[in-house]
């Protein structure tokens, strides 16, 4: 074999004896070093994949969605602007939505009432595919996710009752529920017919909550949202771009969570840094004397403490992302779920895309093992520039 | 006429540690002398008398700060360390006055050590190593944390790396230091058969066992940084 | 057998149970994007904008529709929702587009 390539074996052989000897300790680091990658790694992977799913569900959202604003707050659109953005060049078509969220106080659960009328809807053939049961029709039908109903414990019944604003109560039948699959889209949603959220909600005629406008020439959703917002400058114009550019960036670094995340990983790591840093004891002072007596150059003893910081920051690294690919794809992010999550009643299962890019890897390699590396580098430097005298005296 | 090849040339040399400071130490003041190879040879001075010092630089530890040192033909005082150590490494054997093995590492781990650096694979390495220990008796400990053998047995595991690299000079700092006299004269016994062998040899020591081993061609005499030929 | 060996030996079996890993992510993600018809059937048929993840608060469960104050509801003492609302990062995003 290649005596280089020999030597460098021999200094892993070195490397990894010596770290075996001090084994509770080197196994410790490591482990502590693992938990902290599969931290910063788990968020990577779970967020990525969000993201991800996000981008696979959400690609034909509505192209343009438009609100009425009113001293900074959303509030209810006249049904009038309708007409004034059909006649657009551009719009092939119009929408209006009611849609608003349901308090129940018994539960302490919030539901999204969802009311449109699908036949305007395009693409509304594919509704059915999500729905086991039929389409809300007539007077008090609805269709429910499967948070809805567990939450509403309906077991079995297909009626239940919701409380208008004057508490008055409203009754309602299920004539159908949104598919298990489609939960991370259907699980708090109650899809129902304008007349019966209008109803619900006592929103007057000539009212909707949004307008959902759909474009000829998806290259001009820019030029036809300004249209609009010059048209209708009361109002606030969202994108599809934007809404896919939110779940790009809406778990990104600068996140409160990947703060904390990232916060103690730092810590972590200025902790382990510092015991690397806080001096050679007196052993290692002399074997570093004496292998320089016999024959060991600086830059043997160099690359030898390089390697041991390689095979522990390493090891660490692939334990650490293998440990979380399984959290968050196998155990859904346990970790994260009850935060991700937080105070939400209505819980969803969340079966995410797995999503995980080399980019993700490198990111979490560069984040974790070479911050590692470098706070091994200086004081393998300064134990490899020890005296060989000191062994002879 | 003493033919043979000039081993260790010393001339004028001077160590000064800590030069131009207010803990300046001169340790050897302009030191000559001249070791041909297969002598063996004893620096004899009491503590403190600049004899490691002499065998630092003889040993191509670090070089002289002043004056010449031509060790196995090569002189020393422009060398680098990367250089120096190279050089150390092909011809110099070290026995230091602890022995200084590695106590966690086995026998023949210690043996081998000065071999990682040079590429030269685990077979290879045992099979040296093992001719080694072999030769000195102690082959049947071979495998022992080197922490858990005896003082006499350490004294072999100390020779036997010594020679690994096959150097044509031995170095030895007060290697009967924690020996009794038995197996201080079974040391000089080895010592003699490897002179025999054609190694120089250069022993720094007090002991009077050492100082009147018969096998010696030369001793000097170091005091205060200088030296005496006897 | 030499330690360098073994700890190559080491990173082999994790490197293998890592390919498992990914080849089986690989099956569930062909798997998970046939699954996925309905739900898209469902996001185009409604017009949905978000994934129901935190249905807390306005904010969390729609964050690419919700307006700006949201996160500080309707007074300005109103908290924060902790701890779903820390895994959002601020909307600067939001800037860009239409309102330039």
């Amino acid at each position: 074999m290649n005596s280089s390539l020999e030597k460098q074996l021999n200094l892993l052989d070195y490397a990894l004896a010596s770290l075996w000897r001090r084994k509770l300790k080197n196994l410790g680091v490591m482990g502590v070093f693992a938990a902290v990658i599969c931290l910063i790694a788990s968020f990577q992977f779970l967020t990525a994949s969000l993201t991800a799913t996000a981008e696979e569900l959400l690609a034909e959202a509505p192209e343009i969605v438009v609100q009425k604003m009113s001293a900074g707050r959303q509030e209810a659109l006249p049904l009038g602007y309708l007409s004034r953005l059909e006649g657009l060049h551009g719009v092939r078509g119009a929408v209006p939505r009611i849609w608003g969220y349901y308090f129940n106080e018994t539960t302490g659960a919030n539901y999204t009432v969802l009311a449109v009328d699908p036949a305007r809807m395009p693409g509304n053939s594919r509704l059915l595919q999500g729905i086991e049961g039929s389409l809300p029709a007539g007077e008090g039908e609805a269709v429910l996710g499967s948070g809805v109903a567990a939450d509403l414990e309906l077991a079995g019944r297909s009626a239940f009752s919701l409380f208008r604003p004057d508490l008055s109560l409203k009754p309602f039948a299920v004539t159908g529920v949104f598919r298990p699959g489609t939960e991370l889209l259907t699980a708090d949603l109650l899809f129902t017919t304008p007349a019966e959220a209008r109803d619900l909600f006592a929103i007057p005629d000539g009212l909707v909550t949004d307008l959902c406008i759909y474009v000829a020439n998806p290259a001009e959703i820019g030029t036809v949202a300004k249209k609009i917002a010059a048209l209708l400058p009361d109002t606030r114009v969202v994108t599809r771009p934007q809404i896919s550019q939110t779940y790009r960036v809406i778990f990104g670094w600068r996140s409160g969570m990947a703060s904390i995340c990232l916060l103690a990983a730092l810590a972590a790591f200025v902790i382990l840094a510092w015991d690397k840093a806080s001096g050679l004891s007196v052993e290692e002072r002399r074997e570093i004397a004496i292998l320089k007596v016999l024959g060991w150059q600086t830059g043997d003893i160099l690359l030898l403490r390089c390697w041991e910081g390689l095979v522990v920051a390493g090891l660490a690294w692939l334990i650490g992302c293998t440990a979380a690919w399984l959290h968050v794809f196998l155990l859904e992010g346990a970790l994260f779920k009850p935060m991700l999550l937080g105070w939400s009643v209505v819980r969803p299962e969340l079966h995410l895309l797995p999503a995980v890019t080399g980019g993700d890897l490198l990111l979490v390699f560069a984040l974790s093992v070479v911050p590692y590396l470098a706070a091994t580098v200086i004081p393998a430097w300064r134990a490899a520039i020890i005296p060989p005298d000191s062994a002879v005296r | 006429m003493d033919t043979r090849e000039e081993m260790i040339v010393l001339d004028a040399v001077s160590k000064v540690y800590n030069r131009g400071r207010a803990n300046e130490v001169v340790a050897l003041r302009e030191v000559s002398l001249t070791v041909a190879a297969g002598e063996m040879v004893c620096l004899r001075g009491a503590s403190g008398s600049g004899k490691s010092t002499l065998l630092s630089i003889i040993g191509c530890i670090f070089p002289p700060t002043s004056g010449r040192a031509i060790i196995a033909g090569k002189p020393l005082s422009r060398l680098p360390d990367r250089f120096l150590t190279v050089h150390r490494r092909g011809h110099i054997g070290f026995i230091f006055q602890q022995f200084n093995v590695l106590p966690e590492l086995s026998v023949l781990d210690n043996v081998t050590l000065p071999l990682l650096p040079l590429g030269i694979g685990p077979t290879e390495r045992r099979r040296r190593g093992g001719e080694l220990l072999a030769r000195l008796a102690i082959d049947h400990r071979a495998n022992f944390p080197a922490g858990q053998i005896s003082g006499g047995e350490l004294q072999r595991v100390a020779i036997a790396r010594a020679l690994v690299n096959d150097p044509p000079i031995i170095l030895a700092d007060e290697p009967t230091a924690h020996l009794d006299s038995r197996l201080s004269l079974e040391f000089l016994e080895i010592m003699s058969g490897l002179k025999g062998a054609g190694k120089t040899i250069v022993i720094a020591s007090h002991d009077q066992l050492v100082t009147e081993c018969p096998a010696l061609d030369r001793t000097f005499d170091v005091r205060d940084g200088r030296i005496d030929v006897s | 057998m030499r330690p360098a060996l073994v700890f190559l030996l080491l990173l082999l079996l994790l490197g293998v149970v890592d390919g498992v890993l990914y080849r089986q992510a690989g099956i569930r993600r062909v798997d998970w994007l046939q699954a996925l018809a309905p739900a898209a059937g469902v996001a185009t048929g409604l017009g949905l904008t978000d994934l129901c993840l935190a249905t807390e608060a306005r904010y969390t469960r729609h964050p690419a529709v919700t307006d700006f104050l949201v996160p500080f509801m309707d007074h300005p003492g109103g908290l924060e929702h902790f701890p779903s609302g820390s895994f959002w990062a601020a909307p600067s995003s939001f800037q860009r587009g239409v309102r330039e």
